[in-house]
């Protein structure tokens, strides 16, 4: 009889009823997990540098075991040698001697303390480790195609033998820390992959060849692991498609072998998992509709009788349960979605999925993770703070103020809602009838950018659950102010758009982002876009999309400066696809009928042919600031009004005034 | 809205060759300033075949987001012989790619060079400069045949620093070893 951990009923939960696939049991091996979530690996940077844990990582961890709701918590990859090599993020955590045990000892405790199952992966970094030294290992020596990356170095046989001790010997300590599932990690680029692929094998021993021979290692592992491990049961995650064709790397059908024969070794659980760091080709970003990678996961079950779990874009719990009620998926596996919110299955299972906090799969995160800093999130201020409770649950204010918040986009919502739960009257004016900011025109951008008003959405019904009062309709005047008198101003009015230092900016087909986002501006066939950061890109791609021929000229020295470059690369070759020519290190130095002549960094001038200049450079927005000082009423400025930035700047911006105030 | 197109080319062209003279000015400059604290009992050649290794290997580097084996193979290796003519064009030469009689066989012509005049100006043996070239050629194909899991040789042909004319270099795949 398999083992049951914790008792977990759902059956009076609204989630359950509507999810049924999602909160029923399944057996791993010998375990039987209440449902069919579980809080996939993910790397997180918060530990020490030195491989100890932190009390940071384990209330994080601790929040997402609670949001899993008797499913499976996964800790982060452990790295096994002592020489480092294995290492991949500078906060990872380690699993090379018994003097981590205590620490790894807290995460189950953690997990356990939330009647959640704990899981821990071994995860040697390969080709993409070395974080911490000169040289990383691999079956072979073929260079980096990222540059972040150390150089490889080949692994003897020698090494081979050795990375199987090391594996086994951490599998021992992890057993011993208490964790109740173990997995191994054969993903995205890291030393099993290595391995398994024709591009990054290219051994002639048995450790190489053909796809059984580039499994050997893989198998021998499996192997060794499931033997110690015992009732344990014990998963590993695989791709089912590394996206390498344009580098000759694996076949699906050689992906599909590699299936088998991990079922074939003693792999209880397959986690399918697509692409490479280095594949050119997009998987997990928000352009990548959701559901898109599911045909995976059914190709997986067809080759395998063990479970498949799987993450990749399933961002909502209808795609999953869906999945699993049609036979296609076992496990709904999530990273991004419980960064930006952990506690995302619980909302679910309670019927508060307007509560869930939607991640837009901007990938901050991870490109955070590259370089080397603390995971955050771009929607999600708390994460990585959980175990900071003044910042992650202050407590009730003591001095109740009546706060008025200029503004009803993102920056304004956040800080009213933080402010409000903390027991200040909160008054949110917004002069348009509808809230949302200037994401409302934003999130007409294509390519996925209509996600990003899940943050309102979001935002708006935590302000109503506490108690924020709406003035919508509302221009907020000096004598408003002076009406009102609130104890504290939020100004989040968003930003001003630049007027060019150049001739022309005043002409009639100079035309503002917004006004063009909603369809109030007219815009001509040929269109130049002043401005080469996010909203200038994201305009473009709107009237490119029109048919319309799009020039961008803005002053970074490169188009998308404040997008971060896990998304950037993207929008890079969007451009290009829809023939978009991006002038940067460039201002306009004048308008007339004819186009704008565009100026150079260095002082060379050229002429672009347009009918149209759309503006999206911002500027700081300082209006109504002297009235509310001059009236001697507390201020705070927060989002682009502060400084014309992102949208996670604007979220950030507010949740630090709204727990401050 | 005035616009002197001429004027505004000419000023581009000018600067254009006056970074590309600086390019081989400020390597003559380095290597002389690391041949005098390698001291007497270092041969110049070494230091500047080393230099040429390290440069190859960037450059090779920064070949490989460009280049997809998706497009075919033919295809691939035009592309990395472009790529090659590319980077001397940058510099100032004058660089032309031609198909081969083997569909897997590729020529780059050098018309014209400035690294030989850079090496004369600064009284270098003209053979230094050939190794030299031929050193970073050979070592961008090293990282590519790693990477790509190919077999791709280049042979020089003829060279401008021995008074050939031109600079002809085979690119080709080597079945033998493959």
């Amino acid at each position: 009889m398999a083992k049951l951990l914790f008792e977990w009923d759902y059956s009076s939960y609204p989630g359950a009823k509507k999810y049924p696939h999602l909160f029923k049991p399944i057996q791993l091996g010998e375990l039987t997990i209440p449902n069919r979530i579980k809080y996939a690996a993910t790397e997180d940077n918060l530990n020490d540098h030195n491989g100890f844990v932190t009390d940071a990582d384990v209330a994080y961890l601790k929040e997402r075991a609670k949001g899993v709701v008797g499913g499976i918590c996964t800790m982060q990859g452990v790295y096994m040698d002592e020489k480092r090599m294995g290492q991949g993020y500078v906060g990872q955590a380690a699993a090379w001697d018994d003097k981590f045990v205590p620490g790894l000892t807290r995460f189950v405790d953690a997990i356990h303390e939330e009647r959640a199952v704990a899981a821990c992966q071994l995860m040697h970094c390969g080709r993409v480790g070395a974080v911490e030294v000169d040289k990383c290992q691999g079956p072979s020596i073929v260079p980096q195609r990222l540059r972040i990356f150390r150089p490889v170095q080949e692994m003897t046989k020698a090494d081979i033998k050795q990375c199987l001790k090391e594996h086994l010997d951490a599998t021992e300590r992890l057993l011993k820390a208490g964790f109740d599932v173990v997995e191994i990690s054969g993903i995205v680029g890291y030393l099993l992959s290595n391995f398994v692929s024709s591009y990054t094998n290219r051994r002639t021993d048995e450790y190489g060849g053909d796809i059984r021979g580039r499994m050997k290692f893989v198998v021998e592992l499996i192997q060794g692991v499931k033997k110690m491990c015992g009732d344990v049961p014990l998963g590993i995650r695989l791709c089912a498609e590394e996206l390498l064709d344009d580098v000759r790397g694996n076949t699906h059908e050689e992906s599909m072998i590699t299936y088998e024969m991990a079922e074939e070794a003693g792999a209880d659980f397959m986690s399918v998992t697509a692409g490479w760091q280095e594949s050119i080709v997009p998987v997990i970003s928000r352009d990548v509709p959701m559901g898109s990678w599911l045909h995976l996961a059914k190709r997986a079950k067809e080759h395998m009788k063990i479970p498949v779990q799987m993450a990749y874009r399933l961002f909502t719990p209808d795609i999953p349960n869906k999945a699993i009620g049609d036979g296609e998926l076992d496990f709904w596996e999530m990273c991004r979605p419980m960064i930006a919110d952990p506690l995302m299955p619980k909302k679910v299972l309670e019927g508060r999925e307007e509560d869930v906090r939607h991640c837009v799969a901007c990938n901050l995160c991870l490109a955070r993770l590259f370089r080397d800093a603390p995971m955050t999130c771009y929607i999600n201020p708390v994460c990585a703070h959980e175990s900071d409770p003044a910042f992650a649950t202050p407590e009730k204010t003591q001095d109740q103020k009546n706060i008025m918040i200029v503004g009803g986009g993102p920056a304004g919502l956040e800080c009213a809602y933080s402010a409000a739960r903390r027991g200040h009257e909160v008054h949110v004016y917004e002069k348009g009838e509808e809230l949302g900011g200037t994401l409302l025109q934003a999130s007409k951008a294509p390519y996925g950018d209509e996600e990003l008003m899940t943050c309102i959405n979001y935002q708006k019904t935590q302000c109503e659950k506490s108690g924020v009062t709406f003035h919508m309709g509302t221009e907020v005047t000096e004598d408003l102010i002076q009406e009102e008198l609130p104890d504290s101003v939020v100004l989040a009015t968003g930003p001003v758009y630049a007027k060019g230092e150049g001739t022309g900016f005043d002409r009639e087909n100079v035309v503002n982002v917004l006004d063009v986002l909603s369809g109030d501006a007219k815009v001509g066939d040929k269109v130049v876009v002043w401005g080469n950061r996010k909203p200038g890109i994201g305009v473009a791609l709107f009237l490119a999309k029109q048919g319309k021929k799009v020039t961008i000229v803005g002053k970074d020295k490169s188009a998308g400066f404040d997008v971060n470059p896990s998304f950037k690369w993207r929008y890079m070759i969007y451009l290009r696809q829809n023939g978009i020519m991006a002038y940067n290190d460039c201002d306009i130095e004048s308008i007339d009928e004819k186009g704008v002549m565009v100026k150079t960094y260095d002082g060379y001038n050229f002429p672009v042919e347009c009918d149209t200049v759309v503006v999206t450079e911002r500027e700081t927005n300082n209006s109504l600031k002297d009235i509310v000082q001059q009236e001697g009423i507390e201020l705070f400025v927060v989002g682009d009004a502060l400084v014309p930035r992102n949208l996670s700047s604007a979220v950030h911006d507010g949740y630090r005034i709204g727990i401050r105030i | 809205m005035s616009f002197n197109a001429e004027k505004e080319i000419t000023k581009l062209w000018k600067n254009l060759h006056g970074a590309q003279d600086e390019i081989g000015k400020t390597y003559y400059r380095w290597r002389e300033a690391a041949l005098q604290f390698a001291g007497p009992d270092v041969k110049p050649l070494d230091v500047s075949l080393k230099t040429a290794e390290i440069m190859g290997m960037e450059i090779g580097k920064s070949f490989l987001p460009r280049l997809n084996w998706l497009k075919g193979e033919e295809a691939w290796l035009m592309n990395l012989a472009k790529n090659i003519a590319g980077n001397w064009i940058n510099q100032g030469a004058i660089v032309e790619v031609e198909k081969g009689e083997n569909p897997l066989e590729v020529f780059i012509k050098w018309k014209r060079c400035p690294w030989p005049t850079f090496a004369k100006e600064h009284g270098v043996d003209m053979e230094e400069d050939v190794l030299c070239c031929d050193m970073i050629l050979q070592t961008i194909l090293k990282d590519i045949n790693e990477f790509f899991n190919t077999n791709y040789k280049i042979e020089t042909l003829k060279a401008i620093p021995r008074g050939e004319g031109v600079c002809l270099r085979r690119l080709y795949k080597d079945n033998k070893q493959e």
